[in-house]
């Protein structure tokens, strides 16, 4: 009766009272940040006085924004390749191997993702002063990657486990060898795991602002880095445009990943 | 040729009988283990040790940096108001997520769907961004104050920016589809048929509530109180930007000594007690209630 909705009796308008006001929580700050960016006040007034663009002007007419986009960009795109191709050999040697210690490295693979992210960053930074990667590409993907690679792993490792081994198998019975049983048969069944796992490899480096704020220089910034340096400052409506965009390029994404899974399950 | 003569014994092999199961990758799945290994040791582990061991060796080898982090009212006083932060972060997601959970387990899908939705959607947008939001939706001027003021409820605007308020706010934000997601998949397990038992039996709604949901879902709600407990202590960018300089929390107390005060003794000690109790509430965690509450950020 509890589970019911219609056996619920006067309650069920308590249930779903809260659940209205946590959806209005939930959106009100990105249709706000949204309406306003489109909004002609400086002092983000709601409802604004007129409706304009001037802001995304001003964010595209600044190269500071451009560059730094196009930075967390590249960025981004190297790590997700990287991470789902270390990914699936770490989630292939994980799944498939028998050696001993095999759930402990697990563990250790997934560690990363429990351990405070200012830790890490504190820690690389210090090795990263060492060794002269700060404010370097190099540095931020290295960063990143750790960060992004547990996400592959655990998203790889779960698609191979719902692979059926049989199938591989029946491949080389039927003559592959075993890396071609992998690369023709394996792979392909599990394609929408290597999507979603690039996919969130490519988020969580493009979105990470923590290790981002210690790798970066003057010369050398992502998006999230000149984001946070803005708001430190002032909260102008720039950000405000520059967020609507990433909300939207967020909803893309969402919607594609859906996409890719409604296909693969049929 | 080559291809049936390897296909025909391998169909033999096949039977059964004979010892020749198909072949392994020729390296071995442990060298497929390796690179991700190296990399994670070289830029992950070995680095935090590092960070740790400066603790008891800089500026000179003791414990000199943890007594001055338990010495002084300062740092107590962050320590305390990590705690309490993440605790009152964890109590009002709890409070919140357990009944929007459980609409969303009865709710027909249709409706139920589009609210999942709106809660991945949460979940996904840039974090600086929904903070962003929170700093001109609670600002003095804000939308917040200004309908607050205008429906008569309030007469001066309502400080909820650089105190407890804004970063509560602003994390149980963040937290909240940790809780609600987890907590749907327990309501949804529960049989209904065990309700309706209570029902048969006598009990009221409020009996059925009380003794027998709550205790069915009691592991779920404990496994997501602790995991948003436990990340909410490390959080950083949301207490740095709500929090205000006078609710400081742990994460950018080693951020600070480790930028702009360049003192990485007292900046490996602050990080080994965010450490040793992170890792601590985690192994009760996989103690308690197994893996299966693992995997957020």
């Amino acid at each position: 009766m509890l589970l019911q909705f219609d056996r619920l009796g006067w309650w069920r308008w308590v249930l779903v009272g809260i659940t209205g006001l946590t959806v209005v929580y939930l959106l009100m700050p990105i249709l706000f940040i949204a309406a306003l960016s489109f909004g002609s006040s400086q002092w983000l007034i709601f409802p604004p006085p007129a409706w304009t663009t001037r802001w995304y002007g001003e964010l595209f007419a600044d190269p500071r924004w451009l560059e730094s986009a196009w930075v967390s960009f590249v960025i981004a795109c190297v790590v997700a390749v990287l991470a789902v191709a270390i990914g699936l050999a770490v989630a292939y040697g994980l799944v498939r191997g028998t050696f001993r210690g095999r759930e402990a490295l697990k563990a250790f693979f997934l560690t990363p993702m429990i351990l405070p992210v200012v830790i890490l960053a504190v820690a690389l930074y210090a090795l990263f002063l060492r060794i002269g990667l700060n404010g370097t590409t190099t540095g931020f993907v290295i960063a990143h990657l750790v960060v992004a690679l547990p996400f592959a792993v655990l998203t790889i490792t779960s698609a191979l486990e719902g692979f059926d081994k049989a199938i591989e198998d029946a491949a080389i019975l039927c003559g592959a060898s075993p890396l071609e049983a992998v690369v023709r048969v394996t792979l392909p069944g599990i394609a929408h795991g290597l999507f979603s796992a690039a996919v969130f490899s490519f988020l969580a480096s493009w979105d990470e602002v923590v290790l981002a704020i210690f790798m970066a220089s003057p010369t050398l910034q992502t998006l999230p880095v000149k984001i946070w340096a803005t708001l430190r400052q002032d909260l102008t409506p720039v950000i405000a445009a520059a967020s609507t965009l990433l909300i939207g390029l967020t909803i893309l994404l969402m919607l594609l990943v859906a996409v890719i899974r409604r296909g693969s399950r049929s | 040729m080559a291809g049936v003569t390897r296909q025909a014994a391998a169909i033999e092999g096949g039977t059964g009988l004979a010892p020749g199961r198909p072949r392994r990758l020729p390296a071995g799945p442990f060298a497929l283990v390796v690179p991700g290994l190296l990399l994670l040791v070289v830029f992950f582990a070995l680095p935090v040790l590092a960070l740790l061991l400066r603790s008891v060796l800089e500026p000179e080898p003791g414990l000199a940096n943890y007594a001055a982090l338990i010495g002084s009212g300062t740092y107590l006083k962050i320590f305390f108001n990590t705690f309490l932060v993440s605790a009152v972060v964890t109590l009002v997601s709890l409070a919140i997520g357990f009944p929007v959970a459980w609409t969303l387990a009865i709710l027909p899908p249709r409706i139920a769907q589009p609210i999942f939705g709106v809660l991945i959607l949460s979940m996904w947008t840039n974090l600086l961004t929904r903070t962003y939001a929170w700093m001109v939706l609670l600002q003095r001027t804000g939308v917040i104050n200004k309908s607050l003021i205008g429906l008569g409820l309030i007469d001066a605007p309502l400080p909820m920016v650089n105190n407890l308020t804004g970063v509560t706010i602003g994390m149980t934000y963040i937290m909240l589809p940790f809780v609600v997601l987890p907590l749907y998949g327990v309501i949804r397990r529960i049989d209904p048929a065990i309700l309706q038992a209570a029902a048969l039996c006598g009990a009221s709604r409020f009996q059925a509530l009380r003794l027998v949901l709550i205790p069915l879902v009691a592991p779920g709600m404990a496994a997501g109180a602790l995991m948003v407990f436990v990340m909410s202590l490390g959080y950083f960018v949301t207490p740095a930007l709500l929090g205000g300089t006078a609710n400081m929390m742990l994460a950018e107390l080693i951020a600070q000594f480790v930028q702009s005060l360049v003192n990485w003794g007292m900046g490996g000690a602050a990080a080994l007690v965010l450490l040793v109790v992170t890792l601590a509430l985690y192994a009760l965690q996989l103690r308690l209630f197994g893996t299966a509450g693992l995997g957020g950020r």
